[in-house]
């Protein structure tokens, strides 16, 4: 597991509260029990805060699962 | 009531308001809730356990981090969306309670803030403390 995925499952098992949940490049809200609206919001402002970045709304409409998510990020972090 | 909108808000921001319960209000808060625990409402009983007088539930001090949020910080159009609340001390009617909280980071895409927020009573005790996630309806 790559320390970006090793780090975003930590979020979400914090976001989740289930410290079980594996999280892959291919987990999205079809996957993950409880990953609804709020959730989502949850997860969005968690990563945000973690990593000192910025996402616009529609770079998160783009996004179809965590492997998505995690280029964004890197994207953006290569970028700062 | 504050009207804050999102681009008027920035991390930093704080306000702060004073409150006093009485035991009308614990009363009321009991059968709201139906917490009848004694603690709460039995002052014979308060006392035989080590305190003053009855504790108000720490779920009805609590709620001034409702008023914070709802009527402060964003004020009007405030979306209360999670709270991770610690209890420290008790509290007693008659106290007076001191809310104040911070935005201490705002998440720019699907604007959610945070806010940590705190209640101390006169003496400067901490009451309890919290982080409250919240969002705001156009």
């Amino acid at each position: 597991m790559d320390n970006l995925l090793a780090e975003l499952q930590e979020i979400f098992r914090d976001i989740f509260d289930d410290d079980s949940l594996v999280l892959t490049r291919e987990s999205s809200a079809a996957t993950i029990d409880d990953w609804d609206s709020l959730t989502h919001t949850n997860l969005v402002t968690a990563i945000e805060k973690r990593y000192k970045v910025r996402f616009a709304l529609g770079e998160l409409q783009e996004l179809k699962n965590v492997g998505d998510m995690i280029d964004l990020i890197q994207k953006k972090l290569a970028a700062k | 009531m504050n009207e804050y909108r999102w681009d008027d808000l920035s991390v930093g921001l704080k306000h702060s308001f004073d409150a006093t319960f009485t035991s009308e209000m614990v009363a009321d808060f009991a059968r709201l809730s139906g917490d009848i625990n004694p603690l709460h409402v039995d002052a014979d009983y308060a006392v035989a356990a080590g305190f003053p007088s009855p504790v108000i539930f720490g779920m009805m001090s609590s709620s001034l981090y409702s008023q914070l949020v709802g009527v402060y910080i964003p004020g009007k159009y405030a979306l209360l969306q999670g709270m991770d609340i610690n209890f420290h001390h008790p509290t007693f009617v008659g106290d007076t309670l001191t809310c104040t909280g911070e935005i201490i980071f705002m998440g720019g895409a699907l604007r959610q803030m945070e806010i940590k927020a705190s209640i101390r009573n006169q003496h400067g005790k901490l009451i309890s403390k919290a982080l409250i996630r919240a969002g705001m309806h156009d």
